[in-house]
């Protein structure tokens, strides 16, 4: 049944432009984010919301490449996430039926991680996608019950994108022109 | 008197019909919307149902608002937020000013908020010495030109790509070129800068959360992540009628938004804000703040307001605007104080005063489509026909108006002096003379009066002897009695021929006119006399067959709402059928195949009324011809055909002459299709079609010996 999710998630998402990477393991994530970042031949990337055996992976692939990592100090912000070309944050859940990402937040760090460099990369686990956009009401309320001050939810379906100019789409004005889903898929 | 007023209204409906290069710009942008609208509804499941599911939430969110603001508010407080709830514009200002200076910020970001529009927030900050700069693209645009939106969701439409580029030319100092990636690469940088360095980040929000003390704001471009995360202090400024309470209920908002808007299923972004989180880590971490200022402004009195109520309901989705078809020839400069277009009339007489409203209220033609495009079901037309009445009581009518209101009584006396009357339509110099005295569009060709009106012919009808198997009584309104009693003796003969015995029961125009011209008193005279002369009948067992579709959908639909939903309102509309849809029926149970084919190798474009769309869509008149052998085409461009009943026969700019520019692409579709002629049910579309295409434009009963 998550197959199908996975699948829906993915034409969703590449409708909306954004790039679907379906990897086998975390290890293989790690050369698939490695890899975009050479594509898009990155010299600075930030790191946010990861688990830390994938933030080593990353790091140990990333030769000649400044890659930023939690935690971030205050007084580096948010320049140092600026000069970022690309940003990969840990996504919560996905879904399916409306191409959506969400990150969950309690450093608004992770945030300008997703949202200040020109790629963005948003790493899930095919497990953690839901199909229906209403469905996922209920996993959205057990997050906010976790957090009891400040937690900010992100949905993010695609890159960044306007019409405002005659009509014409133009992507990535202020936040990311591309952006890709690595999901990390064991089956 | 009146006319004084509006002056300035029609040299701006002039202008706006002279030069139609903003129309063409916003009318592209409005089909855009429709399609993308229509094309996006498909995939949602339940497809516009969804309405009705927005409808429930909005009415129980705005009948439980005062408690799901303290909710909200205790939530809110519990996760760190500063709320103030400020009942005047000039307190939601005065706040913001003496936190900036609280603070010490000069540079303060913004991203869209149509309610810091509606209080116009961002003069009082710069006057102040606060760098306040747009980051919605659209917003940015208008905030250079100092101009207000155009749309509500596009505020920068009427802006062709030369014009932003010239903009952005003289606001940096270079030459910027005109291709839209240049511009964007332009428009990047220049904004990158005031996203870092902002002191402040100033927000609306599109929806509050009662459940959790939460807010979302959905933006495509994500310069509302930007603004909401960079600087140490967030504001934001929120209608409190935007509150639900539940998560779930959120979610529905959050597709339904843009869904009517523009056709996508989310925005890109959209950000669930709850508390204020730190940036970074470290001693060296500044502390951080969340303001909302929830603001009434108007709200609560709109609230307690039986007809200003339902305006709450709007979700700020743009879709009215995208439908209404005098909004899209002059603009939202002109059709609209802050908030544009049909929810702006609403809107306006809500939180900017009645007066301010009613001086564009008039621009609404009264076609409906606004409610049958708005996710929350909204009445607008009602709504805007109260605005328009309350708005005469203090300021008078306009004599055109007043005319036309009294169409009905007019047209019997054309019918009583008819050849005589007929005579001085056709004189040039007494049309002339009838364009100033009472605003009667000397251009406008106007259907000749019969001498004998269809209630003194029907009097002398002799209906077949048979035992009928149905009985039908007739609405008969004023084309189908005055202008064309064949018309209307053909339709007694096709429901005899059916089997049905005819009555024609005293009765009155339908009135619909007092609903375009906002006199709510007579509107409901009417009704009430209506329903009261043709309730028996249905005790008796008739049905009430109409074949103007405007006076039909008084019946069907607009009597019940005029009248408090009472029973025998109720009943007249549940046994109101329109014409084809009464014949088709009748047809089909017979069980006659059709096997004369008098229509055979004929082809016809038909046009669908604006009144005709909440009930058939006319595809039961269509049915009737094709059953008669011809091919028949919906033609439409998916808005009105400009007429609006008698607006398109008054003289002038607020009337004729807009009838005329709004018709133009529709005019230009049956121009351009291969049809022997147009068909309508409607009297007034056919006087318009037939003007505008020089084709004929006939009704369906018409076409037939």
């Amino acid at each position: 049944m998550n197959r199908e999710h996975t699948f829906d998630f993915a034409e969703n998402f590449i409708k909306l432009s954004g790039v679907v990477h379906r990897v086998a393991s975390e290890s293989a994530a790690a050369e698939t984010i490695v890899s975009i970042f050479n594509i898009k031949g990155a010299r600075c990337v930030a790191l946010a919301g990861l688990p830390a055996s994938l933030i080593s992976a990353i790091d140990r692939g990333c030769e000649g490449i400044t890659v930023l990592k939690e935690p971030y100090p205050a007084d580096t912000l948010p320049g140092a996430i600026d000069a970022a070309d690309v940003g990969v944050t840990g996504i919560e859940f996905a879904i399916a039926q409306s191409g959506t990402l969400v990150e969950t937040a309690t450093n608004d760090a992770v945030r300008l991680v997703s949202a200040l460099p020109r790629t963005y990369i948003g790493v899930l686990r095919a497990e953690d996608i839901v199909d229906k956009f209403l469905d996922a009401a209920a996993r959205i309320r057990r997050i906010t019950e976790q957090h009891e001050r400040n937690l900010v939810i992100s949905f993010i379906s695609g890159p960044s994108r306007t019409g405002d100019i005659e009509l014409k789409l133009t992507l990535g004005v202020h936040g990311p022109e591309d952006a890709h889903a690595v999901i990390i898929d064991p089956r | 008197m009146a006319t004084n007023r509006y002056e300035h209204l029609f040299k701006q409906i002039h202008d706006a019909i002279d030069d139609r290069s903003k129309s063409n710009a916003l009318l592209r942008c409005m089909k855009r919307g429709r399609d993308t609208r229509a094309r996006a509804l498909e995939t949602l499941p339940g497809g516009a149902a969804f309405r009705d599911e927005v409808r429930r939430i909005k009415e129980r969110c705005i009948e439980e608002l005062p408690r799901l603001q303290q909710q909200f508010i205790a939530n809110a407080r519990r996760r760190g937020v500063q709320v103030f709830v400020a009942d005047s514009a000039a307190d939601a200002i005065g706040y913001c000013l003496e936190l900036a200076e609280a603070r010490g910020a000069t540079a303060l970001a913004k991203s869209k908020s149509l309610t810091t529009d509606e209080i116009e927030l961002n003069q009082p900050l710069l006057d102040a010495g606060i760098d306040v700069v747009e980051t919605d693209l659209g917003e940015l645009i208008i905030q250079l030109v100092h101009e207000k939106p155009f749309h509500l969701v596009f505020p920068s439409v009427h802006k062709m790509a030369p014009d932003v580029a010239e903009i952005f030319s003289r606001v940096t100092g270079e030459k910027v070129a005109s291709d839209i990636p240049s511009l964007m690469k332009v428009v990047q940088k220049y904004l990158r800068p005031i996203f870092l360095n902002a002191q402040i980040g100033l927000t609306g929000a599109n929806i509050g959360v009662a459940e959790t003390g939460g807010i979302c704001i959905e933006t495509n471009e994500g310069n509302g992540r930007l603004v909401s995360s960079i600087g140490d202090c967030h504001v934001c400024v929120m209608g409190a009628e935007k509150i639900v309470a539940t998560i779930e209920e959120a979610m529905l908002m959050i597709l339904a938004h843009p869904v009517s808007a523009s056709g996508q299923l989310p925005t890109t972004y959209v950000t669930w804000m709850h508390g204020r989180s730190p940036l970074g880590e470290g001693p060296e971490r500044s502390p951080r703040e969340s303001h909302l200022i929830l603001l009434d402004n108007g709200r609560t009195r709109m609230r307690d307001d039986a007809v200003l109520r339902e305006a709450l309901y709007c979700i700020r989705c743009g879709a009215c605007m995208n439908v209404c078809p005098t909004y899209g020839i002059v603009g939202g400069h002109t059709f609209g104080h802050i908030y544009p277009g049909p929810m702006g009339i609403c809107w306006t007489a809500g939180v900017h005063g009645l007066e301010k409203a009613a001086d564009f209220a008039p621009l609404c033609i009264s076609c409906g489509l606004c409610q049958e495009i708005c996710p929350a079901k909204i009445d607008m037309p009602l709504i805007i026909a109260e605005i328009k009445h309350r708005d005469a009581q203090k300021r008078g009518r306009l004599l055109s108006d007043r005319v036309m209101m009294d169409s009905d009584g007019a047209a019997r006396l054309g019918s009583l002096t008819a050849p005589l009357a007929n005579l001085a339509l056709g004189i040039p110099p007494l049309r002339k003379a009838m364009a100033t005295s009472i605003g009667l569009s000397s251009d406008r060709k106007v259907p000749p009066f019969a001498p004998a009106s269809f209630q003194r012919r029907f009097k002398r009808h002799r209906s077949p002897a048979l035992r009928p198997r149905r009985k039908v009584a007739l609405f008969i309104d004023v084309y189908a009695n005055y202008n064309d009693p064949k018309l209307g003796m053909a339709a007694v003969r096709h429901l005899e021929a059916l089997g049905c015995q005819v009555v024609l029961p005293k009765q009155r125009a339908a009135g619909y006119p007092f609903i375009a011209y906002g006199d709510m008193e007579r509107a409901r005279r009417t009704a009430r006399y209506n329903v009261s002369q043709l309730a028996p009948y249905i005790g008796k067992g008739y049905d009430i067959v109409g074949i103007e579709p405007t006076a039909t959908y008084c019946l069907a639909v607009l009597y019940p709402k005029l009248l408090n939903h009472d029973l025998r309102a109720r009943s007249v509309a549940a046994h109101t059928h329109e014409l084809f849809s009464y014949l088709v029926r009748l047809e089909d149970e017979a069980g006659r195949p059709q096997d004369r084919a008098p229509l055979a190798g004929k082809r016809f474009g038909f046009h669908c009324s604006c009144h005709q769309r909440p009930m058939g869509g006319g595809k039961e008149a269509m049915r009737w011809l094709q059953r008669r052998g011809a091919e028949v085409e919906l033609i439409q461009t998916g808005t009105c055909c400009g007429m609006g009943g008698t607006f398109g026969l008054k003289a002038g700019p607020l009337g004729h002459k807009l009838s005329a520019a709004v018709g133009d692409p529709l005019f230009r579709l049956f121009k351009n299709a291969y049809i022997d002629a147009i068909v309508t049910e409607s009297s007034v579309c056919a006087i318009q079609l037939a003007e505008g295409t020089g084709k004929p434009a006939r009704h369906p009963l018409h076409l037939i010996g």
